[in-house]
């Protein structure tokens, strides 16, 4: 847990987190707006007192309410990780900005993230499909794509233990699941 | 998954021995999947063979239906049993390792389990040249129509290995949204091999098992009554 | 440089040998370019063509589909594309409780099934703030390590049978078989371990394991050695790979790569030394670096990090405490509801779980990220210029596994 890297980010970035930063283990998370990632984010690469060149992992979250866009980076000026979330994407259109500017290797991360969630990239010069066939419709990740196991928790999936899933018992069958992540 | 025919159960000719012990098999016509050729697989007749007992009591297995005996017709049994010897005997397999199970197909091929014993060690790469389709590995949708085509581009005679659990039944991806649920969906099987993956040894006997099929004239590949399985014009 | 659109040949012209319903298989989409990297690639300039290698290809690697533009035999450009083996795990595992997706991480990079396990474990580690015994994590190094042994050897198998040399990979294989017998031994299965637990492992080392691996130590080095020398001085081996694949040092960084690949660019980035996780910081072992960054440099990397592993394993077996071999934990986990992120240095990268739990016994999001996804990304940087053979050459010396790339 690193405390100086928590009190640089707060000087830096006070003006552009919607919420305290947290650190837990040897993390730490920043929260900002998606329009805010591609400043926030050259700005953790390019200044000596970051220097997060190196990008771990670019996710896509569907927490029910709304979909974030989450960064991991590493640098060697700090023991933990860093944790972006780009947060307040919208469900219906989730729009933000691609950092292939910085990293041309999250290209493919973003068609990851738009193959599965929907998320356009706006800056990705390349945003198709990338695991599914390229005339797939629906993106599997999201919150309101159900899987076979939904259907075994509905009232028509039976009663017996083997035809119902683990699924948490107390959540009816086609609701979506939501989280404050 | 629920299966989209009903369970029809058959008032066969097949008698089963004592019927209060077993049960009344369920035969599910497969409607997802079906032949080019119309009148390829009995013309879509679900199989009536439906306990290894009867196989042999009713002589099926020893009826003469040598499509391929063209002019030694003359001699059939011997020389097309010399045929079937050879055929079983050099089971070329075509590479076709889709995941994880390929690792245990190649583990069979090498050293410490060598399937060149049984003359299987060419894998071929290309469908021509192949006469056994091991799919080993998990089939998904984007992938089927390139290995059904792999499939079509196998001449006769031809048999499929079903390796693994991904290709039995789905395995433990039977609930995804991309992946096949067995390649039985897609094409006749000939012999499965349950196991996630199955070691070399079980690879191993399911070739023999599939050597004795050769032999046997039983399968797929006898009941096929008329015609390859690759459309017309090709 | 005149560019032409590439016509789809009707079903008059001699050249269709299928009929209409088969359609000709043409690696041009059936539709319109609907970006600006599919416009560029799918327009053919002057005396250019297309060749299509995969599905299915004798390239051991998996199901990978690469469309080369070619011009003659030279690549001009190279669009990868995946998904023949996505198989939505990161779906199914939001449906399964904590325990059930550890086992549907083994699939993913299935030689490497340990280090995909481990990530996850480490990441409901945190989420739960579980303590791992010291002996359980003795355990889990050794087991990763051999199975780094192993993935590497078999990596170099693949790299010379994808170059036509059909013996290493037999040699490989021995290893491999005695590796997974002896892990066998312990996990129960020769592939898909299913091993690690959330605070530990399954079971504790056994006699079995135990003599295997004293065998198989005794004579691990020369038998490394003997089969490295199989290639390393084989000129043709050689001289189909210098040069070939030619990375450079900020361009990996920009591509996100990890791992050998990386090392073998120059950059000494090791998740083990730099982001120490597990008891790596106990075990005395060191980082191998190349600069040429090319599939020779890459190759030989993989020789020097075996030659580490059975250092370390070594280390492993003689600091090894005695203890329990998992924590105590509830059989039904319901972690506190937050975010956690873990990664460990495998064989081919940087393997990462970024778990979200929502407070139930299912994780609410379950990303996985695979360093084979980001080498593949950057065939289109690596493989213009050269021939077909060198993109074999390349294939082969970045070592993916589609079983991670597509999840």
């Amino acid at each position: 847990m690193d405390r100086a890297l928590k009190a640089r980010l707060e000087a830096r970035f006070a003006d552009v987190s919607t919420g305290p930063i947290r650190q837990r283990h040897d993390e730490t998370e920043l929260r900002i707006r998606a329009r805010d990632v591609p400043d926030v984010l050259r700005a953790l690469n390019d200044e000596p007192a970051f220097e997060f060149q190196l990008l771990a992992d670019l996710a896509g979250v569907d927490t029910g309410d709304h979909m974030q866009v989450v960064y991991h980076l590493w640098s060697t000026s700090s023991a933990d990780w860093l944790r972006v979330i780009a947060d307040d994407l919208p469900r219906d259109d989730p729009r933000a900005p691609s950092v292939t500017f910085l990293w041309p290797g999250a290209e493919w991360l973003e068609r990851e993230a738009y193959d599965m969630f929907g998320i356009r990239f706006e800056g990705n010069r390349d945003l198709r499909r990338i695991f599914m066939p390229p005339d797939y419709t629906s993106f599997p990740l999201r919150k309101d794509f159900y899987l076979p196991d939904d259907a075994a928790r509905s009232p028509g999936g039976g009663t017996r233990p083997m035809e119902r899933t683990g699924a948490p018992n107390a959540v009816p069958a086609g609701t979506i699941r939501r989280t404050p992540a | 998954m629920a299966l989209t025919g009903e369970g029809e159960s058959r008032s066969s000719a097949l008698v089963v021995p004592g019927s209060a012990a077993v049960g009344v098999p369920i035969i599910v016509r497969n409607d997802l999947w079906s032949a080019a050729d119309p009148a390829a697989y009995d013309g879509g007749r679900a199989s009536d063979i439906t306990h290894l007992a009867e196989v042999e009591a009713s002589g099926i297995a020893a009826r003469d239906d040598a499509r391929w005996s063209g002019a030694l017709e003359i001699i059939p049994t011997k020389a097309d049993y010399v045929l079937d010897l050879l055929r079983a005997n050099s089971l070329w397999p075509l590479l076709s390792g889709l995941a994880c199970c390929a690792f245990e197909m190649m583990s069979s091929a090498t050293s410490k389990n060598d399937i060149d014993r049984w003359g299987m060690f060419p894998f071929r790469a290309s469908p021509r040249q192949a006469d056994v389709l091991i799919v080993a590995g998990t089939l998904t949708t984007k992938m089927a129509g390139p290995l059904v085509r792999l499939w079509e581009q196998m001449p006769e005679p031809k048999w499929c290995v079903a390796m693994g659990d991904c290709t039995c039944s789905g395995g433990r991806y039977k609930r995804s949204y991309s992946t096949v649920e067995g390649i039985d969906r897609v094409m006749p099987v000939d012999v499965y091999v349950p196991g996630c993956p199955p070691r070399p040894e079980g690879l191993i006997y399911a070739m023999m098992k599939l050597q004795q099929l050769v032999l046997d004239r039983r399968g797929h590949w006898p009941e096929r009554a008329v015609g390859p399985t690759v459309p017309a014009g090709v | 440089m005149t560019t032409t659109a590439r016509q789809r040949p009707s079903a008059d012209d001699p050249r269709v040998l299928l009929d209409e319903g088969a359609g000709l298989f043409e690696p041009v989409p059936p539709y319109p370019p609907r970006t600006e990297r599919e416009a560029e690639f799918y327009t053919l300039g002057d005396g250019e063509m297309f060749l299509n290698a995969g599905p299915h290809h004798p390239a051991t690697h998996g199901v990978l589909r690469v469309v080369m533009k070619l011009d003659g035999e030279r690549i001009v450009d190279l669009d990868p594309i995946l998904g023949y083996l996505h198989r939505g795990v990161e779906k199914l595992c939001e449906n399964a409780d904590y325990h059930q997706t550890i086992a549907y991480m083994d699939p993913l990079e299935y030689v490497a099934s340990l280090f995909c396990e481990w990530p996850a474990v480490m990441a409901y580690e945190k989420l739960l703030d579980v303590e791992v015994p010291r002996r359980a994590e003795y355990i889990r190094v050794l087991t990763g390590e051999l199975n780094r042994v192993s993935s590497h050897l078999l990596a170099m198998g693949f790299h010379a049978l994808d170059l036509g040399g059909l013996t290493p990979i037999l040699y490989s294989f021995i290893e491999r078989d005695e590796i997974v017998d002896m892990l066998a031994a312990i996990t129960g299965q020769r592939m898909l371990f299913n091993y690690f637990r959330i605070g530990g492992v399954n079971g504790d080392l056994n006699h079995d394991f135990m003599s295997r691996l004293g065998d198989w130590m005794s004579r691990a080095t020369e038998q490394v050695a003997a089969n490295a020398g199989l290639l390393n001085e084989n000129e043709i081996f050689v001289q189909r790979n210098r040069g070939v694949g030619t990375m450079d040092r900020e361009t990996a960084i920009r591509m996100c790569w990890t791992g050998p690949n990386l090392r073998a660019c120059g950059v000494p980035f090791d998740l083990r030394r730099a982001h120490p996780y597990s008891v790596y910081p106990e075990l005395e072992f060191d980082i191998p670096t190349r600069d040429e960054g090319d599939s020779l440099a890459r190759y030989l990397l993989r020789i020097d990090e075996v030659k580490q592993s059975l250092r370390i394993i070594d280390q492993c077996l003689h600091q090894m405490p005695d203890g329990p071999v998992m924590a105590k934990l509830p059989r039904l986990l319901r972690p506190r509801p937050g975010r956690a992120f873990a990664a460990v240095e495998g064989p081919r990268g940087e393997y990462g779980i970024y778990a979200v739990s929502d407070g139930t016994d299912q994780p609410f999001r379950f990303r996985i990220h695979d360093p084979s996804f980001l080498h593949l990304q950057s065939f289109p940087l690596l493989a213009p210029g050269g021939l077909i053979a060198d993109w074999m050459v390349i294939n082969a010396s970045l070592d993916p596994i589609m079983g991670g790339v597509d999840k």
